[in-house]
């Protein structure tokens, strides 16, 4: 028998009351993979996530994680997870709280190594009414890792970080998936998941994207915009070199391109005006909503080979 | 299971709000009641008020007690920790019986620290067989408040969770006559007194210190019990120990 995958996600959907968060997502992680799942505010990344560890029933779809439910993967202690919205509790010492989880593993994380990978040195005396932010997302992190579990779950686990707080976490992570431990976290920063992931997928309104390497889904989103006046028809512009897509309103059109001088110089080449050429870098919540609206676009085909 | 015990009993104990509102105060108004109307008492019904005031604290303290104990499900639940819990191997149901467990246990040290104060400072005097009786069946009789505080603590969020302490046990307290005996109540009032749980708690060890123990207020908190645990378990469902606040 193969070996169950790290996480296994088939036609999830969840839904809020009449508001659907997640439709219909598949998502398989083979074990020892570092999985980001890119996306903006609200694109769904925690729900999948929360729904993942069944902190939710979801409408439909299954889970499974390394093979089993989630609630009893939790309570193999195979999964640790830190959450958005997961807490410390009031009047507690950090040490108290770590002792209070590891004693639930057959074979917890030594201490003295927990503590130095997660950061937690000088704070085991600490009360947890008095640590900061970044220092919590770290006794959160030493929770996450008391089991030393083969599978992570992180939903923007450098949140409340720092920028060398962040620095610092990402080098431990890239060190655990270096161990073998299978990482998947939620991001909304572009850099974050190319530096660490293996994998990127990214996730608007619920569903998947792109699913690619980093580098891939780098160059897809981390693209360029060329935007000029085109009041005139718009033949052909989906199929200049480089161009991944196409918006703008009935004056301006902005085209996204991985490659803005194939792009720029096949324009140049097939029109005689360019009025009010710009090209700049696509920030990653256009590119997110460019890949958000892009079915719905006028020519949608345009995308879809490059993305699959 | 004994270790999530001590950890919620150490957190527990390091409130010093808790530990005021549910020892010192009750302590201290015991004292204070006594002097105030023992005062005045001709001497031969001393004993009968203090013995009085001593039954109303004890079952003021122990109703703050249980309240304060386990309406901090609702901290617990808004910080986000029992969600974080949820993701350990620490199984859900062990947290939710040991804030039931705390919730009785924290009920005894201010029961034992008001009689103290009773038998010691106001000079109370009851068989051995008689302290013991009252101890232990308000003891027991609290695990009606402990099922109310569970139901308000899973209810409410943290902010609205605060205040309900300190409004459900003043409103107990005072509308089921442990301030101001229900004799001094106006009509109307005296039988709204006799519909709280909390007079029926404070008969209860009145009945006990007169050698009366009879069945009424035991059915009645028996009732109250029910309904309150029932209330616990509905909104347990509808709204999981993980959940969001909000």
């Amino acid at each position: 028998m193969p070996e169950p995958l790290a996480l296994d996600v088939r036609g999830l959907t969840v839904r809020y009351g009449s508001a659907t968060a997640v439709h219909d997502l598949t998502l398989a992680v083979p074990r020892g993979e570092t999985v980001a799942l890119l996306g903006a505010n609200g694109a769904g990344k925690s729900s999948v996530v929360n729904a993942a560890l069944g902190l939710f029933r979801p409408a439909a779809g299954t889970v499974r994680l390394l093979g089993r439910e989630p609630a009893a993967a939790l309570e193999a202690g195979g999964v640790g997870a830190m959450l958005q919205h997961g807490g410390l509790p009031s009047e507690a010492r950090v040490g108290e709280v770590l002792a209070l989880v590891r004693r639930r593993y057959d074979d917890p994380w030594p201490l003295a190594d927990l503590v130095a990978t997660a950061g937690i040195g000088g704070l085991l005396d600490h009360a947890v009414d008095a640590l900061s932010g970044g220092q919590r997302q770290r006794v959160l992190l030493a929770l996450a890792l008391a089991g030393a579990p083969p599978l992570l779950l992180l939903d923007e686990p450098t949140s409340a970080m720092d920028v060398e707080g962040r620095q610092a976490f990402w080098t431990t992570m890239r060190g655990l998936a270096g161990r073998g431990h299978t990482v998947v976290f939620a991001t909304h920063h572009l850099d974050e998941a190319d530096a660490v992931a293996d994998r990127v997928v990214v996730v608007a309104g619920g569903r998947v994207l792109a699913d690619g390497t980093a580098a891939a889904i780098k160059s897809r989103i981390a693209g360029r915009t060329v935007r000029f006046r085109c009041p005139g028809p718009r033949d052909g512009l989906t199929g200049l070199p480089g161009v991944t897509g196409i918006s703008g309103d009935a004056d301006l059109v902005e085209l996204t391109t991985s490659d803005a001088e194939a792009t720029l110089r096949a324009l140049l080449d097939s029109r005689t005006a360019l009025p009010d050429l710009e090209v700049r870098g696509a920030s990653l919540e256009q590119a997110f909503l460019h890949l958000t609206t892009q079915p719905d676009a006028a020519e949608p085909h345009a995308t879809e080979g490059a993305l699959r | 299971m004994t270790d999530l015990l001590l950890f919620q009993l150490r957190r527990v104990g390091r409130n010093k709000q808790y530990l005021f509102f549910t020892v010192l105060l009750p302590a201290l108004f015991t004292i204070f009641f006594t002097k105030v109307i023992g005062g005045q008492a001709p001497a031969g019904e001393y004993q009968d008020l203090a013995g009085a005031v001593l039954v109303s604290m004890m079952a003021y303290g122990a109703i703050g007690a249980a309240l304060g104990a386990t309406i901090r499900i609702a901290f617990d639940r808004s910080s986000g920790w029992l969600r974080q819990l949820r993701v350990t191997p620490v199984p859900t149901g062990s947290v939710f019986a040991v804030d039931v467990m705390v919730g009785a246990l924290l009920v005894l040290p201010s029961l034992l620290v008001v009689a103290l104060v009773g038998r010691f400072v106001n000079g109370v005097e009851f068989g051995l067989g008689t302290w013991l009786a009252l101890v232990g069946s308000l003891w027991a009789g609290s695990v009606v408040f402990v099922a109310l505080g569970v139901a308000v603590g899973l209810a409410l969020d943290a902010q609205a969770a605060g205040a309900a302490i300190g409004i459900l046990g003043t409103v107990l307290a005072a509308l089921g006559g442990l301030w101001f005996p229900v004799e001094m109540f106006p009509d109307g009032m005296a039988a709204l007194a006799r519909a709280m749980p909390s007079y029926w708690f404070a008969e209860l060890g009145r009945d006990i210190t007169a050698g009366t123990f009879a069945g009424p207020p035991v059915m009645v908190l028996a009732g109250y019990g029910v309904v309150f645990a029932a209330a616990a378990l509905v909104v347990a469902r509808r709204r999981p120990l993980h959940a969001v606040a909000g």
